[in-house]
C-alpha cells in the first residue's frame, strides 16, 4: 500500500518535469528524457527507497542544460552607451552639449571635484575600482570608454 | 632666462596639496558609499560637496593645510562610526 502511495506522489512530481522535457527536447534532440522518466516511475513503484532520494532524482530529470549566472558581455558600443547615459544623468552636465569628445574641464566647464564625482559614478556603474593615478587622467568620455575597454579586455 | 612655464602653473607644493585634497574627496565619497541608508548617503554627499566647493578658492597654504586636517578627521570619524554600526 505504501508503494501505491509513493507511486502517486512520484507521478504528481514527475508531471511538472515532463512539462519541462519538451523545452529541453527542443534544445537537445534526444529520446533519453522520456525513457529515463518511464524508468524512474517503474523504479519508484517497485522499491521502497527513501522519499528524498526519489525527489532528488526527479528534480535532476527535469533540467538537462546547465544554467550559469553572468552579466551580459561588454562591447565598445554598450560601454559607450552606458557611459553617456551616466553622464547625462549627472546634474551639472548639459545633455545637449555632451559628446564623446567633449573635455570635462575645457568644454563642459566642470572642475576637478566634479571629475572625481564622475569617475566615482563610473566605478559604481561598471562595478570595479579605478585607482587615483589613472582616474585623474580621464578627461573625456572617449578616454573613459577606452580605459574601461582596456581593463575589461574588450576588443573589436 | 625667462621661465617657459605658463603663469597659472602650480608650484610643486601646491600641486601635491591639490592631489591630496582630491584624494581625500575620493576617499570621502568611497566611505559614504558604505552608509546603509540612502537618504543619509545623499545628505552626506551634498554636505561633502558643498564643504569642498565652498573652500575651493582658498590660496593660503596654511589655511589649506588646516582644512585638509579637518577633512581627514571628519573622514576618520565617519569610518569609525561605520565600523561600530557594522559590528
Amino acid at each position: 500500500m505504501a508503494a501505491r502511495v509513493l507511486q502517486q506522489c512520484v507521478r504528481s512530481l514527475a508531471r511538472p518535469s515532463l512539462r519541462l522535457c519538451p523545452v529541453n527536447l527542443a534544445l537537445r534532440p534526444a529520446v533519453a528524457p522520456t525513457v529515463t522518466v518511464h524508468r524512474l516511475l517503474s523504479f519508484a513503484a517497485d522499491s521502497r527507497r527513501t522519499r528524498w532520494l526519489e525527489q532528488s532524482r526527479i528534480s535532476s530529470v527535469g533540467v538537462f542544460c546547465r544554467q550559469y549566472g553572468d552579466l551580459p558581455p561588454l562591447t565598445i558600443e554598450t560601454i559607450k552607451d552606458r557611459v553617456m547615459y551616466v553622464l547625462k544623468l549627472y546634474d551639472k552636465i548639459n545633455p545637449e552639449k555632451l559628446q564623446t569628445t567633449s573635455h570635462f574641464m575645457k568644454d563642459l566647464g566642470l572642475d576637478s571635484l566634479d571629475q572625481v564625482e564622475i569617475i566615482m559614478a563610473m566605478e559604481d556603474e561598471f562595478g570595479f575600482e579605478i585607482p587615483d593615478a589613472e582616474a585623474e587622467k580621464l578627461m573625456t568620455p572617449e578616454e573613459i570608454v577606452q580605459y574601461i575597454a582596456d581593463k575589461k579586455d574588450v576588443y573589436e | 632666462m625667462s621661465s617657459r612655464l605658463p603663469v597659472a602653473a602650480l608650484s610643486l607644493k601646491q600641486f601635491l596639496q591639490r592631489q591630496k585634497v582630491l584624494g581625500i574627496y575620493r576617499n570621502m565619497l568611497r566611505t559614504i558609499r558604505q552608509v546603509p541608508d540612502e537618504a543619509d548617503r545623499k545628505y552626506l554627499r551634498d554636505w561633502a560637496r558643498s564643504e569642498f566647493k565652498r573652500n575651493k578658492d582658498a590660496t593660503n597654504q596654511d589655511a589649506i593645510r588646516m582644512m585638509i586636517t579637518q577633512a581627514s578627521n571628519h573622514l576618520e570619524e565617519l569610518q569609525k562610526s561605520l565600523a561600530l554600526a557594522r559590528s
